[in-house]
């Protein structure tokens, strides 16, 4: 191999330039004068004005902002919505999702709210993992949901089932034990918290372990005998859950249950049977719940369970765009054609975008200080978590 | 169970199944090629390809493209020294080695059968999985876990021949840099810095291509060629397939290593393969080959890393449980057909699942066909010299890294972190440690606390697999022991005389230099359990731990060092003064990174292609010292397909401060 290629010799050998200093010079002046103009033409090609008022989205691209990394729920959820609606939206403009994840959805909502047009073409995913810090007030969260616009919203439902093995038949189980009960979680700060808070409602006797990777692991967890409760949402429960009970390794207690029009909390449509953490609370105690306690619960219900998945637009967007995105986005959840292919990606809950959304949405995204601070206290004094 | 065998292979004849799975394995084996890219960006290029078609032609490309990223991405491994993903770091170390002797060619074909072997038995595992499955992945509860962890980072650290103080050094700086982000057990930010970047931790891209590629670069650009070390394909294609066939237990053993990696939760990809390459190392009677062409530390990885994407797939159908990013976004695509992974997919969808294993081996076998037909051509590339390589090269590393996070910020990491990567390489650091002690650090942490919080005492340590993984913890260290005392009693001139000065002892190996990164790390492990302080008891616990064990790792090797200089100098050594050696490299390599820097900075302010418009041609004209011709060309082929990139793939290019919002 001592023969090499003439070019490979010369480059080897000599210390001397492979052009002269003039020509270098003039090579370089025209590839800067090319970046200049790769860096004006390409923001203008890139962030041309979008012509979204006139009811017609053709030539545009919808840019959705998934604030998590590829291959969650929420990532499924959005990119099948998200190509779902760019067909149904007039003109049919393309789809784009863009996946930013850092601090658990936090860094890339607070891009989205600092950077994206307000033009329609710029829409926002939320999820629970983005939502519950804002409801706990971090401080790395420069977001604000009644500052963005709701175009569509999906729901999602819970239930807690425990494992028989660890002494639990029923929700009579649940207190007056001589050990606790262990629950497997993630985070205290996620959407774990609303699990905890209907605990504390209940005054269940439960430990709760933290750190397990996800909601699968727990299941499996909990069928090696690691930890005795858990919770899957509606779209898990089928695979993970029914085969335990079938076979009686595992009993269901009660669903989430849903937040109704009215504030009610009600028994979730999926789970017809399954009483919710308030009638749970009357069959133990006797009587109807109330305090800081319950309406943290309904809050939080509303907020990661209700209203769980939504895309947002900035505040700013113009009317008439909001109102093309919102009309096409209720026209393709009334789809009937849509809504059986979707069903196991939308877990058994409408798509809701019609008028009365931004009313709803917002009575759920408005948290009451108590809330917080019963919140913030809960964490603090069972769980160890100091928020700032 | 045979019928819908049979049933789903003779669909599979169908050309428009055939025409998805080759176009599946074309794109993966391209994807695979490209720095950075990997299983994750296979799927997330191929994904909105699927939507609109039928689940089994959509099966078919995502399967294709899948099974055959880790035949490809080997390929810049063993010719550049450049992982294409993380995981084929692994096979760096002995295919580059094997490379630079003149044996690419060799390397290639045990890369090429391993992988292709590695996905059928993978394929085959995963039919056998169906009843085996359950069982296994209910055995494995957090103690396994754990102690798969421990193991993992121990053998990494052992595995550095000869040097276990530097191995451990790099073992727990590695470890450090893992737990940057969310604590696992109580959701604390840790070594962030107030930084919300950093708080979901660093990039593994960003630091197996820092670590690894951008080094490589760094010392190599500034190289003339010298005679040997010219990396030459060779004429060991058929040498290679007799090597390989020699070897087939550890083909074997490497394959099963993979999946069963892959069907454990939280394992993943590198740390199988590693596992793999591990156990190579360890069951090996003569272990002084390895880091330096063994054929064994290409066959064991190469099988496992392919194999790994199989056994993923494993909890993936199963349990609706991914073991990787790539297996989530197929659980995702599954969801979108309104197909329910779970334990009835084996009743309900059983026809897909066998198309799955067929679609699998069938583009393993023909992913690494076309590997070979390509790879002549391919390794023409070699023939160019670095320093015009390298632009092109840091342009297509960069980018790739940054589609993970999308984050500017993970590429000055990466840069950062390719300084470390080319300190260590130079100062004689394995960097393997590094790499592994980085992937498991948070899955040692999360399962140590779920061990800590699930059993009682020390119950867990009476567990069957739990004894099993403790004995083969500890009886390598044993041996090493004894192996180590005979030596002592023995010559003590062995260690010093017999290894040459090869590849891995690093240029700057036993000098100042080496000396002063044995005092910065101590510096850095020191301030971390200062650092540490500051946090909750349950978040403090690891870090001080590894700081623990790193700094005290390090002041041995601080001592070590300062004793070796100091017997340096005394001795009078004719016609060498070791202490005033003069090191050509440093300066080329502290250039080649300014230049990166510089690079990065122009991205910053002016966006990617305009930064590549002047990066690319400046580092031809000054550094490479190309001619005309080929500045220009290659300057603008460059920047037209970064323009061409996101207009043709779901590529995002970093913006600009300059380009107006």
């Amino acid at each position: 191999m001592s023969t090499q290629t003439p070019e490979r010799e010369a480059v080897a050998a000599a210390p001397t330039p492979g052009c002269s200093k003039q020509a270098a010079l003039m090579i370089m002046s025209l590839f800067v004068v090319l970046a200049v103009a790769a860096t004006t033409l390409g923001s203008d090609l890139l962030r041309r004005a979008a012509a979204t008022t006139d009811g017609d989205f053709a030539g545009e691209t919808l840019e959705v902002l998934i604030p998590l990394a590829e291959g969650g729920g929420t990532d499924t959820w959005a990119r099948y919505v998200g190509t779902e609606l760019s067909h149904v939206v007039p003109g049919q403009p393309g789809f784009a999702p863009v996946n930013e994840p850092g601090g658990e959805g936090i860094a890339g909502t607070n891009a989205f709210v600092a950077e994206a047009r307000a033009d329609g073409t710029e829409i926002l995913v939320s999820t629970a993992s983005s939502v519950v810090p804002w409801v706990l007030g971090r401080s790395e969260v420069q977001y604000d949901f009644d500052q963005l616009t709701p175009i569509l919203a999906n729901g999602s439902g819970g239930v807690i089932y425990a494992r028989t093995a660890a002494g639990v038949s029923s929700v009579e189980d649940l207190v007056n034990r001589d050990t606790p009960l262990r629950f497997g979680g993630i985070s205290a700060t996620g959407l774990d918290l609303t699990t905890l808070v209907a605990f504390d409602l209940l005054g269940a006797d439960v430990e709760s372990i933290f750190g397990f990777e996800g909601r699968g692991p727990v299941n499996l967890a909990l069928q090696r005998g690691e930890v005795d409760l858990d919770y899957q949402t509606t779209s898990a429960y089928g695979p993970a859950v029914a085969p335990l009970v079938l076979s009686g390794t595992a009993v269901p207690l009660m669903s989430m249950g849903q937040v109704d029009v009215a504030g009610k909390i009600v028994r979730d449509p999926n789970f017809p049977d399954l009483p919710t953490v308030v009638e749970v609370y009357e069959q133990l105690y006797g009587e109807a719940p109330g305090g800081p306690a319950l309406e943290a619960y309904r809050s939080l219900l509303a907020l990661t369970y209700t209203w769980q998945k939504a895309m947002w637009v900035p505040e700013k967007t113009p009317d008439a765009a909001v109102q093309t995105l919102r009309t096409s986005a209720h026209e393709m959840a009334e789809d009937p054609e849509f809504t059986d292919a979707a069903a196991e990606v939308l877990g058994g809950y409408p798509i809701i975008a019609d008028d009365d959304l931004p009313a709803l949405v917002h009575d759920a995204y408005t948290v009451e200080p108590d809330v917080r601070d019963y919140v913030v206290e809960l964490l603090a004094s069972d769980h160890d978590v100091q928020l700032d | 169970m045979l019928d819908s065998a049979l049933a789903a292979l003779a669909s599979l004849t169908q050309p428009s199944l055939l025409l998805m799975l080759a176009v599946g394995v074309v794109a993966g084996l391209v994807i695979g090629l490209i720095p950075g890219l990997g299983g994750t960006g296979a799927v997330a290029i191929l994904l909105p390809v699927t939507f609109g078609m039928e689940a089994e032609q959509a099966l078919a490309l995502l399967i294709g493209a899948l099974a055959v990223v880790h035949t490809s991405d080997t390929v810049a491994a063993v010719l550049l020294g450049a992982p294409g993903s993380a995981s084929a770091s692994v096979t760096m170390l002995d295919g580059y080695a094997m490379a630079k002797q003149g044996r690419a060619a060799r390397a290639l074909s045990l890369a090429f059968l391993s992988s292709m072997a590695g996905g059928i038995i993978g394929a085959v595992g995963l039919t056998l999985a169906i009843p085996l499955a359950r069982p296994l992945v209910l055995s494995f509860g957090a103690p396994e876990l754990f102690m798969l962890t421990v193991l993992g980072v121990s053998l990494a650290a052992v595995l550095s021949r000869g040097n276990v103080a530097k191995g451990l050094v790099a073992g727990c700086l590695g470890l450090l840099l893992g737990l940057v982000g969310i604590a696992p057990s109580t959701a604390e930010y840790r070594f962030t810095g107030g930084s919300l970047f950093l708080a979901d931790g660093l990039s593994l891209v960003a630091v197996a291509l820092g670590v690894f590629g951008l080094a490589e670069i760094a010392s190599r650009v500034g190289q003339r060629q010298q005679p040997g070390e010219e990396i030459a394909l060779g004429h060991g294609w058929l040498a290679g397939v007799r090597e390989w066939l020699g070897h087939w237990t550890q083909v074997i053993r490497g394959a099963l290593i993979g999946i069963w990696a892959g069907v454990l939760p939280g394992v993943g990809a590198t740390a199988g393969t590693w596992l793999a390459y591990g156990q190579s190392v360890a069951t090996a009677k003569d272990k002084s080959k390895f880091g330096k062409g063994d054929p064994r530390g290409i066959i064991g990885p190469e099988s496992a890393n392919n194999s790994v994407e199989a056994g993923d797939l494993i909890p993936t159908l199963l349990f609706g449980i991914p073991g990787g990013v790539p297996a989530a976004m197929l659980l995702g695509t599954l969801l979108t057909y309104g197909i329910q992974p779970g334990p009835a997919i084996v009743t309900d969808h059983l026809d897909l699942m066998y198309l799955i294993v067929w679609a699998f081996a069938i583009a393993s076998v023909v992913g690494a066909a076309l590997c070979f037909l390509v790879t002549k051509p391919l390794a023409r590339i070699t023939k160019v010299p670095f320093a015009v390589l390298g632009p092109g090269l840091v342009v297509v590393m960069l980018l790739g890294a940054f589609q993970e996070s999308g984050q500017l910020g993970d590429l000055w990491v990466m840069i950062a972190l390719g300084l470390l990567g080319w300190l260590l390489k130079d100062t004689g650091f394995p960097r393997a440690p590094f790499l592994i002690g980085f992937v498991l650090a948070i899955p040692l942490e999360r399962y140590y606390f779920l061990t800590d919080a699930v059993y009682d005492g020390a119950e867990w340590l009476a567990r069957p697999w739990v004894i099993v993984f403790l004995v083969v913890l500890i009886a390598p260290a044993v041996f090493a022991l004894i192996r180590y005392l005979r030596r002592r009693r023995g010559t003590d001139t062995d260690d010093r005389t017999v290894e040459p000065a090869g590849d891995d002892e690093g240029e700057l190996s036993g000098s100042v230099w080496s000396l002063l990164t044995a005092a910065g790390m101590l510096v850095v492990f020191v301030t971390a359990f200062v650092v540490a302080g500051g946090y909750s008891p349950d978040a403090r616990l690891v870090p001080r731990l590894i700081t623990g064990v790193g700094a005290l790792a390090a002041l041995v090797l601080l001592i070590l060092e300062i004793r070796r200089l100091r017997s340096v100098s005394t001795s009078p050594v004719p016609g060498e003064q070791p202490a005033r050696r003069r090191f050509p490299g440093v300066a080329v390599a502290a250039r080649t990174f300014v230049w990166m820097a510089a690079f990065l900075g122009l991205v910053a302010l002016g966006g990617y292609v305009a930064a590549a418009l002047v990066f690319v041609p400046a580092f031809l004209l000054y550094v490479a010292r190309a001619r005309t011709r080929t500045v220009l060309v290659y300057g603008l082929v460059t920047a037209a397909l970064l323009v061409l990139a996101p207009i043709l793939l779901p590529v995002e290019l970093p913006l600009g401060a300059l380009m107006t919002r």
